[in-house]
């Protein structure tokens, strides 16, 4: 005996449990265990009933150490963190107990052994528990100042906003200017305004606030630090310069898809890619004009580098791209024809609306297999592109085209260093990966790095300012309270048995322990974990061979006693 | 051996009226809707013409003559072609031609 008073509850899940798992036999088990105060099942623990009986069963019976037995602690750790604190207990004086991933669902053929599981696995929650002490959760003071990375139209905006939230910025950009790819953009879609006034507006905004101080002609070199608290080096113009910031926002963009020499005739003269037939249309006027010859006949290519084994994911705005410069190049000349040989059209939203328009002025649409691609070939007459028309019963059809614009989509770009620099993580497609695409879209797992734009997945620029706008809102809800709070499941060290052997140094994978020398005292020091640093991975743990480091929450005693819990006892 | 596409009978009938196929999406709605279920009209054909392939126009002359400009396809049409007008402006294309 203890002389703690805990509560267990055991969950049918609606029967995801209990159709397995005989619950009634798991109460039995574990009523009589040592400091068990109360034991109830429940058809849904997660249910406001139960977990309103909980709190009342913590305010009544005194608990202080809760054990809940239902599904996998992903789901409802914070659930029942929250019931334990309504009730007054401290939440980590709760212990999950997993017996519906764990025994219900893995055991179908096997309904006395699942039962039997369950009945261990409570045991050793039981016996967590009784040795679990209240923790509270750790402060650390925040930087008001963002590092912005990538001074395109993402970065830019995100800048401004954070500006004007009150945080300070430090904008970097590697090339010489700010602006990015919209900054070398004529007319964009869908407001005809042109991409390189948008960015000269950007700029006198950025001019006027001092709070934003750019550094061009730059990249991150090094970033240290905690929470809260980074230290990032920029190379600016051959100068290294030490930055403190708070939170680092990456918006780095994307590379337009180089085609390989020969794919739909690449190389021939006459064959450009989306970025050259923009500028070409950016950079003249009047009747177009490739190379002093007069285009009168266009051949668009969609979805090259984009929806293929490479690269399976949809560029996004090409399809939209495409059609708007088709619109741009009838505006110059009535007559012009241009042919679009498309695989789907996704000129979604009211990007469909420059869809209509384009076919109402003479666009036409040939829709080509997957499995059959255009052919480009060059001939005495010009180019030409032959293509099976699925909307026209398949027929195999020739274009004699003047230009054959193959319609590129996104790549990542191509960044190890700041890959290396800051640990991003890089998705199968080789863009940046969020958290949670929906409701944590520009937080990454490493903390205090977001990423917004289209370094994260192909994005028009009205969506990257979106999602450089979204990082803005994520990093003043943490930098304008001024304090974060910081899981307190961390390690710890017995000063007293460490031998700074730097065991532990050389295996936490963040960083976070230094051999310090205390009072002014000679020698290695002992091990010092930065609790801010610290993620509670455990690595350290084992590698001590002193045994004299532990893991908040999941301390060598409390596993000892887990283990136990699985092997004692009756197996009913 | 693919058929060379060309502008020219486009041209031809935009020159003999408001001909406006190529807003036409080939979704099929007016083959659907068409009370005589010619399946070519409009929209097989309205690709050959602005494909410019006037040898398949030529062949397809009795379904031309058949539609009754009964303007059901036309009702439904999500991209508003005129169809029926266009019908008519084919028919005098194919008259001028001697059929």
């Amino acid at each position: 005996m203890s002389g703690r008073r805990i509560g267990v509850y055991v969950c049918h899940c609606g029967g995801n449990i209990s159709d397995y798992v005989d619950v009634e036999r798991v109460v039995q088990a574990v009523k009589d265990n040592d400091d068990v105060v109360v034991v109830r099942d429940a058809m849904f623990t997660c249910s406001d009933a139960t977990q309103q009986e909980i709190a009342t069963d913590i305010a009544e019976q005194q608990l202080d150490g809760l054990v809940v037995a239902s599904c996998s602690p992903k789901l409802h750790t914070f659930t029942f963190r929250d019931v334990a604190r309504r009730a007054g207990l401290n939440p980590y004086e709760y212990t999950q107990v997993n017996i519906r991933e764990q025994c219900s669902w893995t055991h179908t053929d096997d309904r006395d052994g699942a039962t039997r599981k369950a009945v261990k696995l409570v045991r050793a929650g039981i016996a967590r528990t009784r040795l679990s002490e209240p923790l509270e959760p750790l402060e650390v003071e925040t930087m008001p100042r963002v590092l912005v990375i990538g001074g395109g139209i993402a970065g830019m905006r995100a800048a401004i906003g954070l500006a004007d939230i009150g945080l300070s910025v430090f904008l970097v950009e590697r090339k010489l200017e700010l602006g990015g790819w919209v900054g070398g953009f004529g007319e964009m879609f869908p407001h005809a305004k042109k991409g390189r006034a948008l960015i000269a507006e950007l700029k006198d905004e950025i001019k006027r606030r001092p709070a934003i101080t750019v550094f061009t002609n730059a990249e991150l070199t090094a970033k240290s630090g905690t929470y809260g608290n980074y230290r990032a080096v920029v190379r600016a113009n051959g100068e290294s310069i030490e930055l403190e910031v708070g939170q680092i926002v990456v918006t780095t963009g994307f590379d337009s898809y180089e085609p390989e020499a020969g794919q739909y005739g690449y190389g021939i003269d006459g064959v450009l890619t989306l970025p050259e037939f923009k500028r070409l249309l950016d950079e003249s006027e009047g009747p177009l004009l490739h190379e002093g010859k007069p285009v009168r006949n266009i051949a668009y290519v969609y979805c090259v580098g984009s929806r293929d084994a490479e690269h399976p994911y949809c560029s996004r705005f090409c399809c939209s791209a495409a059609v708007h410069a088709s619109l741009l190049a009838v505006d110059r000349d009535a007559d012009i024809r241009q042919y679009h040989l498309y695989r789907d059209l996704r000129t979604y939203g009211k990007n469909e609306l420059m869809f209509n328009e384009s076919r109402k002025r003479g666009s036409l649409y040939l829709k080509f297999a997957d499995d059959d691609l255009p052919k480009v070939a060059r001939n005495d007459d010009g180019l030409s592109v032959t293509v099976r028309d699925l909307l026209t019963a398949g027929e195999e059809v020739t274009i004699a085209a003047d230009l054959v614009v193959l319609v590129t989509g996104m790549v990542p770009r191509q960044n190890e260093e700041l890959v290396r620099t800051l640990k991003l993580p890089v998705g199968q497609d080789g863009f940046f990966n969020e958290i949670h695409p929906k409701l944590r879209p520009v937080e990454t797992v490493v903390d205090g790095v977001m990423i917004a734009g289209a370094c994260q997945g192909p994005k028009t620029s009205a969506e990257s300012v979106a999602s450089g706008l979204a990082a803005v809102a994520q990093g003043a809800a943490v930098l304008k309270r001024g304090v974060a709070e910081l899981d307190p499941q961390v390690a710890v060290v017995n000063v007293s048995a460490c031998t700074s052997c730097g065991e532990c140094v050389a295996a936490c994978p963040f960083g976070a322990i230094s051999l310090t020398t205390t009072n002014g005292s000679d020698g290695p020091g002992v091990a010092v974990i930065d609790a801010a640093a610290c993620k509670g991975c455990g690595g350290c743990v084992p590698v001590c061979p002193e045994d004299a480091i532990d893991l908040k929450g999941y301390t060598d005693s409390q596993v000892r006693a887990m283990i136990d819990g699985l092997l004692v006892g009756a197996e009913t | 051996m693919s058929t060379v596409l060309s502008p020219a009978l486009a041209r031809e009938l935009h020159q003999l009226g408001e001909f406006d196929a190529e807003a036409c999406l080939n979704c099929g709605v007016c083959s659907a809707t068409c009370p005589l279920g010619i399946d070519l009209l409009p929209r097989r054909l309205f690709r050959y013409v602005v494909f410019g392939l006037a040898q398949r126009v030529r062949e397809e002359s009795e379904a031309i003559f058949s539609c009754l400009l009964c303007r059901a396809c036309e009702q439904s049409c999500p991209a508003g072609v005129h169809i029926t007008e266009n019908v008519r402006l084919l028919r005098r294309w194919l008259l001028e031609e001697g059929l």
